[in-house]
């Protein structure tokens, strides 16, 4: 039995974290079909990568899941709650959810040990911790040199390890990333990758991660594969690079 | 960090857009604290300048002009054996062209009454009567019209001496040219003709005593008004009209500054439109983003408020030194003024972060991952 196949069957005993059923998303008065009735469960713990070419709903997907978007039909629970009607989405993404974003997304006008701070503003976490905290997240993902940089004076690895920071700042049960290597070149890439999968097995996160690269996906213990806003596969993922 | 650091660097993305909104408010706040500090000028330094004399009522016909309006020399004779008439002074005052000086004050006195008893001699002396064709120019009038003792100065096609130079105790005092009562009524053909009388009430009579007396003054004299000194500047319609430009003015350079930070707030708000967004993904509530955005107006308020209280300021001392103004009045540049320019810099703030701010709060969260 692989690593892959023991995490899924542990997932399957574990606490449901997000389930959804028939979840379906439209824009444009129903002329754009984002998701056209998507059903899972994701565990507490799991690693799971969604994958699929531009357009085929990972991303919308992604926004249900933080609570960016509501659905247009369907039903989506966060650990039994339905976040549809969830009366401070803020409150869930500011203490459940961990964003990392493939732009980074990092605020120009503010240092890397700033922008950490950014999420604290919304957490209990009292002010005279918060910088401490900040740095302490910042030597996690190895810039303890570059604290108070902006990011225009960092790379592309960098700024993304700034924004693993601060996806870390409330100590998230969930992280949310939407092709978090996208803009990075390979070296950077397998850098982030190995952070983020180090980060999960560490903190026994429950980690979502986009992307449109099998090689990538290979790392997670479970991929689901969409296309044209439906799951078409659901499982372990595969042992070689293919095409999806 | 702290969140004001946050919203101080939000106004910090762009400086020099920041510097020019902050120009454009402050300009309108300086000219608020020039206008309204020379129009309370106007009045602090006439009520200053009957304090000087000693003058408790003053009894005008201001209401319906901008001058006052001459009336019979005889209704002094209604009121002047009145209980708690200390004194009185019939008095006939101009603003007129002098030589080069565009604008001063002429004050004719009627001679020997206490109206001269509070001027303190620099150089020369009073004249002698009431009919000797002399003047006695204030410091600051001698200091604008370049005269000194033994010279002559021209009212209307009069030559007169200037026998003494004197300082009155009031800016007022010290901006006036000062002669004897029949000289300036012939000088303007009006003989028997005043447009004030100054009243010194006995020494123990209360705000109550001085009320009920004016009351008695205006059913004796009543083509004129009796008012508290002070209060006949406040209440005439020169002040009126002056206050009102004043405030007409400062409105519409406040009007000015405030679409200024309104269009630098919406700007703000389009070019941090996927900021905010990503703010908001990161779990801010839009109530903090919507604060955010109100804080950053105010604080540009609050500092065009301080530089324009700086300019304005700057601007009311090289005012009041040019010659149309010179010895007129000095401007009350209060603390209360400038705290009262400042809160209104800050309220024109929030008032115009309000759109920008309800524009933010619109803003979805989902656009944060629209790459």
């Amino acid at each position: 039995m692989n690593e892959a196949t023991s995490d899924r069957l542990t997932a399957a005993t574990a606490v449901r974290v997000f389930e959804a059923v028939d979840l379906r998303k439209e824009y444009d008065d129903g002329q754009v079909h984002a998701l056209r009735g998507v059903d899972f469960c994701i565990s507490e713990g799991e690693f799971v990568a969604v994958v699929g070419p531009s357009g085929c709903g990972k991303t919308t997907l992604l926004q249900m899941l933080g609570a960016l978007d509501r659905p247009s039909a369907g039903s989506l629970c966060y650990r039994g709650k339905s976040l549809e009607t969830m009366r401070d989405p803020a409150a869930y993404r500011s203490r459940e959810i961990g964003f990392i974003f493939q732009a980074f997304h990092l605020l120009p006008t503010f240092t890397a040990v700033e922008n950490v701070q950014i999420p604290m503003f919304e957490s209990h976490r009292p002010r005279r911790n918060r910088k401490t905290h900040a740095r302490e997240l910042l030597q996690a993902v190895g810039l303890e040199k570059r604290m108070n940089h902006f990011p225009a004076k960092m790379s592309g690895g960098e700024r993304q390890r700034v924004a693993i920071a601060r996806s870390l700042a409330n100590d998230p049960s969930v992280l949310l990333a939407d092709e978090p290597t996208g803009n990075l070149d390979s070296e950077s890439a397998h850098y982030i990758l190995d952070l983020l999968t180090t980060l999960h097995a560490e903190r026994k996160m429950t980690f979502v991660l986009v992307t449109h690269d099998l090689s990538i996906a290979r790392r997670a213990s479970r991929v689901i594969q969409m296309k044209d806003g439906r799951i078409v596969f659901d499982g372990d993922p595969p042992s070689e690079v293919s095409t999806p | 960090m702290t969140f004001s650091a946050v919203v101080a660097r939000g106004l910090m993305r762009r400086p020099v857009r920041t510097g020019l909104t902050l120009v454009g408010i402050s300009i309108g706040i300086a000219a608020v604290v020039a206008l309204v500090g020379m129009s309370r000028g106007f009045v602090s330094s006439w009520t200053a300048g009957m304090k000087s004399r000693g003058t408790d009522i003053v009894i005008h016909n201001m209401r319906g002009s901008v001058t006052p309006k001459p009336f019979p020399a005889e209704a002094r004779d209604r009121i002047a054996h009145l209980p708690g008439v200390a004194a009185t002074c019939d008095i006939l005052v101009e603003l007129m062209s002098i030589e080069d000086s565009e604008m001063m004050i002429v004050s004719a006195r009627e001679w020997g009454t206490y109206c001269w008893e509070n001027l303190k001699l620099l150089a020369g002396r009073l004249p002698r009567d009431a009919s000797e064709r002399a003047v006695v120019l204030g410091k600051t009038a001698a200091e604008t019209l370049r005269k000194q003792v033994g010279d002559t100065v021209q009212i209307e096609t009069e030559e007169l001496s200037v026998v003494g130079i004197a300082d009155g105790g009031a800016v007022v005092e010290n901006g006036s040219v000062i002669l004897a009562l029949p000289l300036l009524q012939e000088i303007m053909g009006s003989p028997d003709r005043i447009n004030a009388i100054d009243v010194r009430v006995t020494s123990n009579m209360d705000e109550a005593g001085m009320n009920r007396l004016c009351a008695e003054f205006n059913r004796l004299i009543p083509e004129a008004r009796a008012e508290a000194a002070g209060e006949h500047i406040r209440h005439s319609q020169g002040f009126r009209i002056i206050n009102a430009m004043s405030w007409g003015t400062s409105s519409l350079a406040i009007l000015v500054g405030v679409l200024g930070v309104m269009n630098t707030m919406l700007m703000t708000v389009f070019e941090r439109k996927q900021e905010i967004c990503i703010l908001l993904a990161l779990g801010w509530r839009r109530g903090r983003i919507v604060r955010m955005i109100l804080w950053e107006s105010a604080l540009l308020g609050l500092l065009g408020g301080i530089v324009g209280v700086g300019l304005g300021t700057i601007g009311v001392h090289l005012l009041k030194n040019t010659a149309a103004i010179r010895g007129l009045l000095e401007p009350e540049l209060s603390v209360k003024l400038m705290l009262m320019a400042v809160a209104i810099a800050i309220v024109v703030g929030v008032i115009s972060g309000l759109y920008p701010a309800w524009r933010s709060s619109r803003l979805t969260p989902s656009a944060a991952l629209q790459n």
